[in-house]
């Protein structure tokens, strides 16, 4: 594995990528902000923490998650080799949770005593609810109330885990407004309390954090194509706000191959609202919100505006500031998919290789697939599976087997009657 | 003791809970004795702002209230009571978004006094307070940026930000958001005092919902800033109408504003009371 030093080779420019990034938070707030930078930078030289993160990698992530060589998709492809990353394999089913357990462990040695976090689909809910279970540390889960609505069985595995979760009313009930209710709560209580933001965005050193935590993503994936000999032509993750793509990048970042390509949120069409697309088509424009600078998808006073995803992941209206810069200037290419293009590929990979995509990734899996199809056969690509499917089922099966779906759901609501009213 | 009034800045939200009740509070806060207005222009993500504040916010941008009518708004108080300095709170996105100096100049030309703008710091401010320097030669009656200090700054940040000189410094009197009380301690008075060394006219706010709270301040502030309760104020209002008159004729409309008003008008006294 490789050393801290390593890890810290790239970092923000006094928290700047190029012309995003920034700390555009409130006085109030600085100090905490600063004392996590200040600890940040010093735990993750230090040998025990990261000996300690190591540990819990392999015993409760299940790292390293495997590299799965796609062969029958590849073969009915007729391009180039299709390699899938399996993040999907870490515990609690995604990616998010080498953030988590990074910032929690982070947390915890800084005598934080609790931990708030903003979820939207509730996938860095549950990753950071199993980290503080395991760490031992007291958590509240922000969740807009729409997402709570439509994301029930992630609320109960974070209550399972023992965190708060705390419906969040105001604005448009999304993920946009979990986060500013955090920030509120942290406005009070940062002295024994610590923000777990959960994707590569946020005030600096946020950005840095993340893509920190995230890069064993990409580290291991360099490793085991090196160990089959594989020289990747591209590599492909989908861009939420950002944490799986830059954590999958990131030891690619600095040479100039592979191609990197991100991928956007193309909803059901390019109008206002119907998309979460903030690199490619022309809805967005730089703004300041949440405490960074980026491309946002904004109105022309700078109110922020609505998004659509079929994906709960993917419909934040910003984008990490790193990945904005590494958009402008060329390294990373972005791409969109759009709610149908996800599905198909999620079940194409189904069919052909018994591994059921997370939506969000599913948008990365249908970029891969137009790539390795119009690519020469000795050539590979490289999709970041950055969740599984599994958290997706209420959404997928009622596209996808409507009748079927709604008739069990049915069956299970006179069960559960019945067995509630035998309580009686 | 206070006999002499509590110089009061009242903050109100632009186009709430309409743009009728809204210019019916202003003129409460006038009448009621109020120094300064404080208008915040909504933003869809509050996020500095407690539930009133925002519920308020979200209330006004659904009714379909833009940058450009908040603006209006600010330029009708400046014209109604040229007597009261206006000063213009909202968020960075609103003010990054035409362009630093566009949005400048549109509040100098509208006759606000001062910006205020939690999010955009001092040593990172996008060109605001260079912006606001400029629109004052252009538009007389000097436009100023002014900066937030909280108590949980770091001493050196604070020297900083008070050696920059500006006209006025608004003082968070407690970590958190904008709505809950505020205990004015010794820790308060002696950031206030802090605060005050480089001769800046302090703002102090942030939960003051008393007179006996705004007396506390008062000895240490130039003028006590008092937001939260008044928004509340007008909402109570609102939500006290009868289900048939929100049905808005011109004459419950007026009643509404009337209510309003007096509310309003009655909670400014008795906070400058003392
Ligand atoms: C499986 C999965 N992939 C991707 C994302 C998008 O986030 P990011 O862009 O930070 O990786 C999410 C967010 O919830 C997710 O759950």
């Amino acid at each position: 594995m490789p050393t801290s030093d390593k890890i810290m080779a790239r970092r923000s420019d006094k928290g700047y990528f190029g012309p995003y990034g920034g700390r555009y938070v409130p006085e109030v707030l600085r100090s905490a902000i600063e004392e996590i930078e200040e600890a940040f930078f010093e735990e993750i030289a230090d040998p025990s923490f990261n000996a300690e993160l190591e540990r819990i990698r392999s015993e409760f992530i299940g790292r390293p998650t495997p590299l799965l060589y796609a062969s029958n998709a590849s073969k009915l492809l007729g391009g180039a080799d299709l390699y899938i990353k399996m993040e999907g394999l870490a515990h609690t089913g995604a990616h998010k949770i080498n953030n988590a357990v990074g910032q929690a462990l982070l947390a915890k040695r800084m005598g934080k005593r609790r931990i708030i976090a903003e979820t939207g689909a509730g996938q860095h809910g549950v990753a950071t609810a199993a980290a503080c279970a395991k760490l031992g540390i007291e958590c509240v889960v922000y969740m807009g109330a729409i997402d709570v609505d439509r994301q029930q069985p992630n609320v109960a595995t974070m209550e399972l885990f023992g965190a708060k979760v705390v419906p969040v009313y105001s604005g448009s009930k999304t993920l946009k407004d979990a986060i500013n209710e955090a920030f509120r709560d942290w406005a009070e209580s940062f002295s024994n309390t610590f923000y777990l933001i959960g994707s590569a965005l946020g005030p600096s050193p946020y950005p840095d954090m993340v893509r920190v935590f995230q890069s064993v993503i990409g580290r291991e994936t360099k490793a085991q194509l090196a160990e089959r000999g594989v020289t990747p032509e591209v590599l492909v993750a989908c861009v939420g706000g950002g944490s799986n793509a830059i954590g999958f990048f990131e030891p690619f970042l600095d040479d100039e191959t592979p191609r990197l390509v991100g991928v956007e949120a193309g909803g059901i069409g390019q109008g206002k609202g119907e998309h979460a697309s903030r690199m490619t088509g022309n809805g967005a424009r730089t703004g300041i919100v949440h405490g960074y600078k980026s491309r946002f998808l904004l109105d022309d006073d700078g109110q922020v505006a609505e998004t659509h995803s079929i994906s709960a992941g993917l419909d934040y209206p910003g984008i990490g500031p790193e990945l904005a810069s590494l958009g402008r200037s060329g390294r990373i290419e972005f791409r969109r998919a759009t709610d149908t293009e996800a599905l198909e590929a999620l079940t194409f990979l189904a069919k052909t290789e018994g591994v059921v995509f997370a939506l969000e990734s599913a948008h990365a899996a249908s970029a891969a697939l137009s790539l390795a199809r119009s690519l020469q056969p000795e050539k590979a690509v490289v999709v970041n599976m950055s969740g599984r499917g599994d958290k997706d089922l209420f959404i997928t099966a009622p596209l996808l087997r409507p009748k079927e779906w709604k008739d069990f759901l049915e069956r299970e609501l006179v069960a559960m009657n019945v067995s509630q009213g035998a309580k009686k | 003791m206070s006999v002499e009034r509590i110089p009061l800045m009242a903050h109100l939200v632009a186009g709430y809970p309409d743009a009728s009740g809204c210019r019916a509070a202003a003129r409460g806060l006038v009448e009621g004795g109020a120094t300064y207005l404080e208008v915040q222009i909504p933003f869809s993500d509050p996020s500095a702002d407690g539930p009133t504040i925002r519920d308020a916010c979200s209330s006004a941008l659904e009714k379909g209230s833009s940058v450009k009518e908040s603006l209006a708004l600010v330029a009708d108080l400046h014209a109604t009571y040229p007597e009261i300095p206006v000063f213009v709170m909202t968020y960075a996105s609103l003010v990054f978004a035409p362009g630093i100096v566009t949005f400048v100049d549109a509040a100098a030309k509208a006759g606000a006094a001062g910006l205020i703008v939690p999010d955009l710091p001092f040593d990172a401010d996008e060109g605001l307070a260079q912006a606001c320097v400029a629109a004052s030669e252009k538009i007389p009656g000097a436009i100023c940026s002014i900066p937030v200090a909280a108590p949980s700054m770091k001493p050196i940040r604070l020297a900083a930000m008070i050696a920059l000189g500006r006209p006025y410094i608004y003082a968070a009197l407690r970590a958190g958001i904008t709505g809950a009380a505020t205990e004015i301690n010794a820790d308060t008075k002696m950031f206030l005092s802090a605060v005050n060394k480089g001769g800046s006219k302090i703002f102090g706010g942030f939960g003051i919902r008393s007179g006996a709270q705004a007396r506390a301040v008062a000895p240490y502030v130039h003028a006590v800033v008092a937001g939260s309760v008044f928004v509340e104020t007008v909402s109570a209002v609102v939500l006290a109408q009868s289900p048939e008159s929100k049905t808005a004729s011109a004459r419950s409309l007026q009643i509404r504003n009337e209510a309003i008003r007096r509310a309003v008008y009655k909670k400014a006294k008795e906070i400058i009371a003392g």
